[in-house]
């Protein structure tokens, strides 16, 4: 195949409307707001959030949750799904693992804008406590973002020697940007075995990784005897949750890129019908990891376990559980389970409702629980300010910049991984570009 | 070595706050003001719980002063990444001001909630900071602070904490656990002792004294 | 471990930040200081010492320890010594941090600028200030008017009764008004009719078993107040095997009442029908103390006087009107529960009941204490272990004779503004909330000069929109307030006395222990400000008016006056500190920081009993004398306008009459019962934080009012926890204040806690909760001059 036949995938890298500078404009004044915000943060302390006794963690904790969360996308598509042989996955594993690379960073960025000195954070390396699951969580965590980043990276050098070589009398910075980053990627064949050698290898370490960083997180809440939050079934139960808002994220962030980029050629519907197929046994997955979850608690009725479930069901968390359960299951169940409504637009719909109803569900596990501690002489509620939902925007907003600088740069579909699609039965790989030779 | 444990006698104990008062003064908490308190910020390193059950008229209530407990499994020493709060051989359960880092899973993890957060640098209006007691350190905000036994006043060879010394009915106890013949072992070894959440496991180092004969 | 000094912490704190960007947190904090080369030197041999003192945040006057570092006072314990704090101390001692060092204090002798209340001063010296008062003062009295000057004094502690009430004599005014009235004056008149005691009484709580309470606090507002607590602990714990046991006959679910082993819920004003009902079972039942009765009592039986007059006694009465099935009907408590209380009480010896202001401040108030006070006679516990102890006064050198001149003894004679032991309020010593109707109607003449002492009268006073326009009409007000307060902000001038823990002052504790205890109140700290004791500037103004008034005070400074009257410890050779030279008994007192005569003699019935019969008198002659000598008579007019309902020698007895109450029930259903916490601070706690901070402790509410509301009452009414709600009253005032749903309140009793609702008074107080006493009607019992604090119904809507 011709180079010239991807022109779709690498218009965006060529010709910027103004529609991107005043999207750049816009995500730049949200994230300068927030950062006002922090430094506000920073100067007064954490009193100007909502966060109060017995509320000591809130938005900023479920953002942390929630970003790690979305951070499954990636792994899940381009690594599980290439263990599995699933071909479908190709348009969206670059554009996947993007959503991982650019989320997990506004994850760890949370813990750190929650915390109370800031300044200190080299205690936890000078100090660190392996006893705690917030090193556990620092080890996972970091681990998992070099770990994709490297991934990532691999995956994209056979595109960007691509670019290199397509833009190679481009002015300046961006000709010396991709020559370094090629690393001299030739195309030979010895090079390609060693890179699908090398990401094999990775797919799999990244997938048993992938369990690890969710479970992990999760159990920052599971090892403490928080009623609520000390439940074995913790672990799996966000693991599920990660993958869910994550393989939705990537569906909305495919379905914007396919219409905004115009790629509808690689992405196609039964690409969507596929991922929403996915989508929906995910949904049940949840659900019956949260029905497990209401009825053990329910019906054991230990009081203090009680305690925070009518927090959840009928007192002031009420509205955040009931709509947890219909962004993440009553609304997307339907779309996704009928093929007839299984469309991109549909798919589409789901995955923003399920990626609202997970960031719900981050916050109905944390607050509530938090809110009705043991001794019910200490019970109390909270109400974020407008400094947390101002960073938590910035976040969102650092993430789709972060993201569209990329797009700008990078051709978001991974286009050597396409024409992986039918290897030659000779095991010779032709190089991309490259004329075929006859047989 | 000494294992220290406080005994509060609920029956003697009428709620009058004033050792929550004396734990005030002698350990620099400042006081939240109104706003804050409204937020449930106001910080009580000794504070007494109160709570009232039935229906009028037949009421019954429950008054219990709660310092922190000085665990001897502590939740909270387990999840502190730095370490910042550690616990002493004598049972103490300290922080560490200059090491934490604030992230509050010390404080999220203890179930009766001792654990205070300065949530902004502590003000100390016109004049008022001419009260602060020279013994104990002042803490910057953004940390997690609570209760310590009044430890200055213990490693001074004064085993009483604030709280004991200005309790008017003579409620509280202070002693060594691990001495048979002082009062603390021996009343925390007593029929009416109990602990908070004691099927938690975590061994609180301050027993309760039920009220009633 | 070594203490940790602040340049160590400092250098910790530093330690360990990796992020070297972001060390500005900790460079430049603006509570931790360097110190310098000289400083920390100084901090080698730094004052660090313990000063002895009197707390005075309220009467009790427990004694107590002051750290002082470096000239500042940092931590307030309680004295060992002192037999009422016994080295304890309640939370209102350790805010005494924040009575020193309120920012908001005045700072020396100001002047008003511009209209009342319009907040400007200007500032003047001591100089200045005295001047203009004596100038004053020696205007009126030259004009002859010296009588019409008011001298409001409110906690009054130590010499400055004495002082202020001698020089009002040798001044020339009858207008020596303390705040009695307004607080439980109906009690001590009513032990005076009974036992010839015008004072509280002590208790041997040590020996106690069981306590009958009739609406006291005992475990949080009961002077002395540390006194009682440590009682308690002692009473439950303290004696293997005997817990005591306490029941407490109250409208709410206060602390004590959750302490206590019963709660009797009785409906408001009601006590004397039950605690003579209980008296019908002892009675009846034959439980009382025969020897007691027959030895100690007068009045139980029938009797004759001297014309042959047949007179009817306790017992006759008690067994005509107060069946239990009656008293049932009118108290709400059930006829069993009287029963089993009669013989718990009487079978429990020692058993004590007690009754204070929550039964005595009703317009049947004097016979509500009256009939509790019958109960203690009616078992015999008066006098003896576990039983009421009849306090001795300290034995204070006496007053010199004081030498009044014309004008003095002229202004004396006049009517006092309040009236007090006139017809209109025959057995008060004092009436303060008569004060602003006498001023607004000139009556009996027009007050020239005010002159407030430890008092606020607008804040304090029932009616107080009544008492802004009583202060419109006065020409010359001045406050001796350290604080800026409700009242002294409507001052003309300022003389700002020192706050407790700057000043020499005496306090001797009230009754409590039955024996004399003085302490010695002596500055640990330097006074902060430009501030006088009082006591001293009442001096400077007598010596300047001159003459007889300059005279009547032969002493410098208010030290040499407690000095003075001390002397008359020493010389009595009692107590325990006995030296051969006053100034080593001085020395000593100072060091210790109380004196005390810790013996109580059993039996001295002629101390005990100053009665007309020498006994307890259920039969009241003192009341029956003044009566009769007010009546001139016509004793059923004077009896109508006392409002006293009965006739005969019921009037006499302990009985019970309905309360009068303002407002019919229909259109305002509730009670309003106004009460006190143990952080309360008597009215003056609202400028202090940390007790601001944890006042509400059962309601959770801190640095509000709030209205104690019953649930099911509330739900009814659709008022939920926390909703605002105005609370109306029969004079035409309303409130808004927050629901706090109790399930210990009764379903016809809304509480407003009393200490909150200031105008003034610093940025703590001002304008923060409701002070009911705007809603309270400014009514008097006319036998007593009482205040009636519980007679104003109100009603409630959602606002």
């Amino acid at each position: 195949m011709e180079v010239n036949e991807h022109e779709a995938i690498l218009r965006p890298l060529e010709h910027t409307g103004r529609k991107f500078y005043v999207l750049i404009a816009f995500l730049l004044a949200v994230i300068g707001w927030g950062i006002f915000a922090y430094f506000r943060q920073l100067r007064l302390g954490l009193g100007v959030t909502g966060m109060n006794r017995p509320v000591f963690w809130g938005v900023y904790i479920t953002n942390f949750v929630f970003f790690i969360g979305l951070s499954h996308a990636g792994t899940l598509v381009s690594a599980i799904l290439r263990i599995l042989g699933a071909e479908w996955r190709r348009p969206f594993t670059r554009l996947a693992e993007a959503v991982t690379v650019f989320s997990l960073p506004f994850g760890a960025g949370s813990i750190l804008i929650d915390l109370g000195r800031i300044d200190r954070i080299g205690q936890v390396l000078l100090h660190a406590r392996f006893e705690s699951p917030i090193l556990w969580d620092v080890t996972a965590v970091s681990t998992y973002l070099i770990s994709s980043v490297i991934f990532f990276y691999l995956a994209l050098i056979p595109d960007v020697a691509l670019l290199r070589d397509r833009y190679a009398h481009a002015p300046g910075w961006r000709r010396r940007l991709y020559e370094v980053l090629a690393v001299g990627w030739t195309g030979t064949a010895a090079q390609n075995r060693r890179l699908e050698g090398i990401m094999g290898w990775f797919a799999i370490y990244l997938s048993l990784l992938v369990v690890t960083v969710h479970t992990v997180v999760s159990w920052i809440f599971g090892m403490t005897i928080v009623p609520g939050w000390h439940t074995a079934i913790i672990g799996p139960y966000f693991l599920v949750g990660a993958i869910f808002s994550g393989v939705a994220a990537v569906g909305v962030v495919a379905a914007v890129l396919r219409r905004v980029l115009g790629l509808q050629r690689y992405i196609t519907p039964r690409h969507f019908n596929y991922l929403g197929q996915f989508l929906a046994a995910l949904a049940i997955a949840w659900f019956y990891f949260t029905f497990a979850e209401v009825l053990t608690t329910v019906y054991g009725s230990e009081p203090a376990h009680l305690a925070v479930f009518f927090a959840k069901f009928r007192e002031e968390f009420s509205w955040a559980f009931f709509a947890m359960f219909f962004f993440c299951f009553l609304l997307p169940l339907p779309i996704l389970a009928w093929k007839r409504t299984r469309t991109i637009f549909g798919v589409t719909l789901a995955g923003l409702s399920i990626n609202l109803g997970m960031w719900l569900e981050r916050y109905t596990v944390i607050v509530p629980s938090l809110s009705r501690p043991r001794l019910p002489y200490e019970w109390g509620t909270y109400s974020p300010t407008w400094i947390e939902w101002s960073i938590t925007a910035a976040c969102f907003a650092g993430f789709f910049l972060l993201y569209t600088l990329f797009a700008k740069l990078f051709p978001v579909v991974s286009i050597w991984e396409l024409h992986e699609e039918a290897p030659e039965p000779s095991g010779v790989r032709e190089p991309a570009g490259a004329e075929a030779p006859s047989p | 070595m000494a294992r220290w444990a406080m005994v509060i006698d609920l029956d003697k104990c009428i709620g009058c706050q004033s050792c929550t008062a004396a734990c005030r003064a002698e350990n620099n908490v400042p006081f939240a003001g109104p706003e804050q308190s409204e937020l449930g910020r106001a910080a009580f390193w000794n504070e007494v719980l109160f709570e009232i059950r039935g229906e009028y008229p037949h009421v019954e209530a429950r008054i219990i002063p709660r310092p922190c407990f000085h665990c001897e499994n502590p939740p909270c020493v387990k999840v502190c990444p730095v370490g910042a709060t550690y616990q002493r051989e004598d049972g103490l359960v300290l922080q560490r001001y200059e090491r934490c880092i604030g992230c509050r899973y010390c404080t999220v993890a203890c179930p009766y909630g001792v654990r205070y957060f300065q949530w902004f640098e502590a003000e100390w209006p016109e004049g008022m900071d001419r009260y602060q007691n020279p013994d104990v350190p002042l803490r910057p905000k953004g940390i997690v602070d609570k209760c310590t036994f009044c430890v200055h006043r213990l490693d001074e060879g004064l085993p009483i904490p604030a709280c004991n010394q200005a309790c008017p009915t003579g409620a509280r106890y202070f002693g060594d656990l691990d001495d048979p013949t002082s009062e603390v072992s021996e009343l925390a070894r007593g029929p009416r002792a109990m602990q908070l959440l004691e099927h938690l496991g975590t061994d609180p180092h301050c027993f309760y004294l039920e009220e009633g004969a | 471990m070594a203490k940790l000094s602040r340049r160590a912490f400092l250098t910790l704190t530093g330690a360990g930040a990796l992020g070297a960007g972001l060390q500005s947190l900790d460079a430049k904090p603006r509570l931790l200081r360097a110190l310098t080369p000289e400083e920390q030197v100084a901090a080698q041999e730094r004052e660090d010492t313990w000063r002895v003192t009197i707390c005075q945040q309220c009467q009790a006057g427990c004694g107590i320890l002051v750290r002082v570092v470096d000239g500042r006072a940092v931590k307030i314990d309680g004295n060992p010594l002192h037999p009422i704090s016994s080295g304890k101390i309640c939370p209102k001692a350790q805010a005494g941090l924040q009575v020193l060092y309120d920012p908001d204090r005045i700072k020396g002798p100001m002047r008003r600028v511009g209209a009342r209340g319009e907040g400007r001063w200007e500032q003047v010296s001591w100089e200045q200030a005295i001047d203009e008062v004596v100038g004053k003062l020696g205007e009126l009295r030259s004009e002859g008017q010296s009588h019409s000057v008011v001298f409001l004094a409110g906690r009054v502690l130590g010499q400055m009764q004495g002082l202020l009430k001698r020089f009002c004599d040798a001044y020339g005014t009858p207008n020596y008004v303390t705040h009695n009235s307004l607080s439980a004056s109906a009690t001590e008149i009513a032990h005076w009719l009974t036992q010839g005691q015008r004072q509280f009484y002590g208790y041997d709580w040590e020996n106690t078993s069981y306590l009958l309470s009739f609406g006291v606090s005992v475990v949080e507002a009961w002077r002395p107040t540390v006194r009682n607590a440590a009682a308690y602990g002692f009473m439950r714990r303290g004696r293997p095997g005997d817990r005591f046991r306490m029941v407490q006959v109250e409208p709410r679910f206060s602390i004590t009442a959750i302490k206590a082993d019963e709660w009797v819920p009785i409906r408001p004003g009601t006590d004397a029908a039950l605690a003579l009902g209980i008296a019908y079972v002892l009675i009846t039942e034959q439980l009382y103390d025969d020897d007691f009765l027959s030895e100690h009592a007068f009045g139980f039986e029938d009797w004759t006087d001297d014309d042959g007059t047949l007179h009817m006694g306790f017992r006759t009465l008690v067994l005509r009107d107060y069946p239990p099935n009656q008293v049932e009907a009118i108290t709400g408590v059930p006829a069993e529960t009287i029963v089993r209380l009669a013989r718990e009480f009487a079978s429990s010896a020692p058993a004590v009941a007690v009754g204070d202001r929550g039964i005595s401040m009703w317009s049947n108030g004097v016979y509500n204490q009256m009939a509790v006070d019958a109960l203690n006679a009616l078992v015999g516990s008066i006098d003896t272990p576990g039983g009421v102890l009849t306090d001795r006064a300290a034995p204070f050198f006496p007053w010199p004779q004081l030498a009044p001149d014309t004008v003095a003894e002229e202004g004396r004679a006049q009517a006092r503004a309040d009236f007090a032991g006139t017809r209109q309020y025959p057995l008060a010593d004092e009436v303060y909330q008569q004060l602003p109707k006498s001023i607004i109607d000139d009556v009996p003449y027009p007050v020239n000069a005010l002159f407030l002492y430890y008092t606020n009268p607008l804040f304090s006073t029932p009616q107080v929109r009544d008492v802004y326009q009583a202060f419109e009409k006065l020409p010359f007000i001045v406050s001796f307030s350290p604080f800026l307060d409700d009242s002294s902000s409507y001052a003309d001038l300022i003389l700002p006395d020192h706050t407790y823990l700057e000043r020499l002052h005496d306090v001797s504790p009230p009754p409590g222990l039955g024996y004399p205890v003085v302490g010695l109140g002596q500055p640990v700290v330097a006074p902060l400000y430009d501030t006088m004791h009082t006591g001293d500037v009442l001096l400077q103004i007598a010596h300047r008016l001159g003459e007889t008034v300059s005279q009547s005070f032969p002493w410098a400074s208010f030290a040499e006056v407690v000095q003075y009257r001390v002397g008359g410890l020493w010389r009595s050779e009692t107590g325990d500190i006995t030296t051969t030279e006053y100034e080593f008994f001085w020395e000593e007192f100072s060091r210790r920081g109380v004196w005390v005569d810790a013996s109580y003699r059993f039996g001295d019935w002629d101390r005990v009993m100053a009665t007309p019969s020498g006994r307890f008198e259920f039969y009241s002659q003192t009341l029956r004398d003044e009566l009769t000598r007010l009546s001139d008579g016509e004793l059923d007019g004077l009896l109508n306008e006392l409002r006293i309902e009965v006739r005969g020698d019921e009037v006499y007895l302990p009985h019970y009459e309905p309360a009068g109450q303002m407002g019919d029930d229909q259109e305002f259903p509730f009670f309003l019962n106004t009460y006190k916490l143990m952080a309360h601070a008597e009215g003056r706690g609202a400028n202090l934080p940390h007790l601001q901070e944890m006042l509400g402790l059962h309601v959770h509410r801190q640095w509000e009012s709030w209205l104690e509301i019953n649930p099911g009452v509330a739900r009814y009414l659709g008022i939920a926890e926390g909703d605002w709600v105005w609370v109306e009253s029969p004079i035409g005032e309303r409130l808004k204040v927050r629901a706090a749903l109790y399930p210990g309140a009764r379903p016809d009793v809304l509480c407003i806690p009393f200490e909150l609702g200031h105008r003034a008074y610093g940025r703590w107080a001002k304008d923060r909760g409701v002070n009911p006493n705007w809603l309270i009607a400014n009514q008097t019992t006319p036998l007593t001059g009482s205040w009636e604090p519980f007679a104003t119904r109100v009603k409630i809507y959602k606002a």
